[in-house]
């Protein structure tokens, strides 16, 4: 009975969010829903990069602003439809963000973080500046959506759970395939992952590249939500900040983590900010990421569940010898597909030779 | 005067090109303080601490309000701003830091988290509203005639620069002459056999972030003086100061002083020649292309991975 609600609660979930907007009725539980969607894509895409392969980028803001300045310009002057505009123009930024990371994969660790950064504050300063493109600080309009006020935030909620839906079942499937676990092996050890035939620099190249994909889609969805963007507050690094936040809270590296991350903190954050000013706002935000970093390094999802089995385990020690077997041979069938490792001594006398 | 063109690069008389050099080189002097700090953080924790601009910024506010209340020159209220800092930067070390898991990456999320939390409570504390000290010499200019160039040097950055000179100068000899700067540095050399040989890691851990963060107060306090500044001033400054560790190598500290000098002087001769908006890509690019393409900076260590 346990078994058949767990296995349906996503088909729930769904069936829950299909109702929202009809439930909350207000515009602004449509503007949350809206946002809560939208962050949890964003998370979702930031942890196949962030969580799989263990590359924190905090440049993210990056693909959020380059996915909606491409819409907002590409909707003025070639009048071309946000809504379908987003997805294609994201390719572009997809193909960007594979050009920059396979210049930025060089480094690992804290200097990947910082490259980052520096690759965020490259393009805010661009997009302030080339005036001709963006109309510097003040910003960009876009046409208003065609459809009447009332509804106007409806249609949004609905096309961003599609999208959370793709990025989900992408996230789902670059887990379980070859790929994903060749990202868990560069996150594991990168060196060993080279050794038994990753190729980890295409392997992270790839999965920066879809990683800013879902973002810029994001971007690009928003920048049609806010109808007027500006550098600030497109290309600014909260944004990013935020994906990270959320995944972390929820579980890094997990599939569901990143979402339940946004549903909790997308709501929270508001509270907050209604009951206090923005500057508390921002400290509290960086509190709550020191306690989670401090005190829930794998995020809510893994410890639940590693609680659980703890529970559960004496009971289980029978089926768990089981399931470990079942484990062990899924994984003999895993690696099947990648190559076999290399005998230490063989390479030896093979260099030798 | 020629096409104007904002992205033009236009070249301005030799005269003030000397000049801006000189001011330039005054400034490094400053950046070399503050991310001098950030350096030796680096040297000994392998941590890239981000919070280093919001401490930056929090001792400018510690030294704006000490003027304001008690009228204590900013260059005074370095004997102040310097042991809390110590204690700050101990704690934080001890209570936080040694506490993370040592995963690559989750440091730096740390002291970003740590940042923000900082920047968040100036802003409720102290508004937006850009802050500068303002003392008797402030826009007081001294005029040189050397050959024949005519200078004029503002009084606030020599004296920034001899307060700094002077801060680095002490911070050097500790680090050369007493036996706690012998410990700090054999850990950057390699902190297991350090510890091998007896030093205490752990404590020199703390004692070396205390040590960044009171430099970086020192560097607050002159900052104070020179330029303007509010809670979200932080962020331009940590890239400033991450591309001179950067250039110069991290953990470096003869390389972030002439990294420092370097950065001074380009970006000064970088605000006459471009506009002025675009002209902190210089610190940006720099910070982007050395950590890719030459990670050791000028003179350090690889730091691509860590």
């Amino acid at each position: 009975m346990r078994r058949n609600v767990l296995r349906w609660w996503p088909l729930l979930a769904f069936m829950v969010l299909l109702a929202y907007p009809w439930i909350l009725r207000e515009p602004y539980y449509h503007f949350l829903g809206f946002n809560m969607l939208l962050y949890a894509t964003m998370a979702t895409s930031w942890n196949i990069m962030g969580g799989y392969t263990g590359y924190k980028s905090l440049g993210h803001s990056a693909f959020f602003g380059l996915g909606a300045y491409l819409v907002a310009i590409a909707a003025n002057q070639l009048g071309w439809n946000p809504l379908l505009s987003a997805p294609l123009l994201a390719i572009v930024v997809m193909l960007v963000a594979m050009a920059l990371g396979w210049i930025m994969l060089r480094t690992s660790g804290s200097a990947f973080v910082i490259a980052t950064i520096a690759m965020l504050l490259i393009f805010r300063l661009l997009a302030l500046n080339l005036r001709d493109i963006t109309k510097g600080a003040p910003g960009l309009s876009q046409p208003l959506p065609p459809w009447p006020p009332e509804f106007s935030r409806m249609p949004f909620f609905y096309y961003m759970l599609v999208w959370l839906i793709v990025a989900l079942v992408i996230s789902a499937y670059v887990r379980r395939s070859r790929f994903g676990l060749g990202l868990l092996a560069i996150r594991d050890d990168e060196g060993k992952a080279e050794m038994v035939g990753v190729n980890t620099t295409l392997y992270k190249v790839l999965a920066f590249g879809l990683s800013a994909y879902f973002v810029a889609v994001g971007g690009g969805i928003w920048s049609y939500f806010q109808t007027h963007i500006s550098p600030v507050f497109a290309f600014d690094i909260l944004v990013g900040v935020d994906m990270i936040l959320m995944t972390m809270l929820g579980g890094l590296g997990t599939l569901w983590g990143p979402v339940l991350g946004a549903f909790i903190l997308i709501p929270a954050s508001d509270l907050i900010l209604f009951t206090f000013k923005s500057q508390i706002h921002l400290a509290i935000l960086g509190a709550l990421m020191l306690l989670v970093i401090l005190f829930l390094p794998r995020g809510i999802l893994p410890t639940l569940q590693d609680w659980l089995e703890r529970r559960r385990a004496p009971r289980a020690a029978f089926v768990g010898a089981r399931a470990m077997a079942d484990v062990l041979a899924e994984q003999a069938h895993a690696a099947d597909g990648v190559q076999p490792v290399p005998d230490e001594r063989v390479v030896a006398e093979e260099a030798k030779r | 005067m020629g096409v104007r063109c904002e992205a033009c690069v236009n070249l301005p008389s030799a005269n003030v090109l000397i000049q801006v050099a000189i001011v330039g080189l005054l400034t490094g002097g400053v950046y070399a303080l503050m991310a001098g700090g950030l350096s030796l953080i680096f040297g000994v924790l392998r941590v890239i601490n981000i919070a280093h601009g919001a401490f930056l910024v929090f001792g400018a506010y510690l030294a704006y309000w000490l003027f304001r209340l008690y009228g204590l020159d900013p260059i005074l209220s370095i004997l102040i701003t310097i042991p809390l800092f110590f204690l700050v930067g101990a704690v934080v070390q001890r209570t936080m830091l040694s506490r993370v898991r040592s995963e690559p990456g989750l440091f730096v999320l740390v002291t970003f988290a740590l940042a923000i939390t900082l920047e968040g409570i100036m802003g409720a504390l102290w508004q937006s509203t850009g802050r500068s000290v303002r003392t008797a010499y402030t826009g007081e200019v001294i005029k040189l005639a050397v050959l024949d160039f005519n200078l004029r040097l503002p009084v606030v950055r020599i004296v920034g620069f001899g307060a700094a000179i002077a801060v680095l100068g002490f911070f050097h000899t500790l680090l050369l002459r007493s036996n706690l700067g012998r410990a700090i540095r054999a850990t950057i050399q390699n902190s297991t056999a350090a510890q091998l040989v007896g030093v205490n890691v752990s404590r020199v851990q703390a004692v070396a972030f205390g040590l960044g963060l009171a430099a970086v107060a020192a560097g607050g306090s002159i900052f104070s003086l020179i330029w303007t500044f509010n809670a979200a001033s932080h962020e331009e400054w940590i890239s400033k100061m991450l591309s001179v560790i950067v250039l110069g190598g991290m953990g470096s500290l003869p390389g972030a002083f002439i990294a420092a000098l370097i950065m001074g002087v380009v970006e000064s001769v970088a605000a006459v020649t471009m506009t002025t908006y675009l002209s902190p890509i210089v610190f940006y690019l720099v910070l982007f292309l050395v950590l890719i393409f030459r990670p050791q900076g000028l003179m350090g260590t690889r730091i691509r991975e860590g």
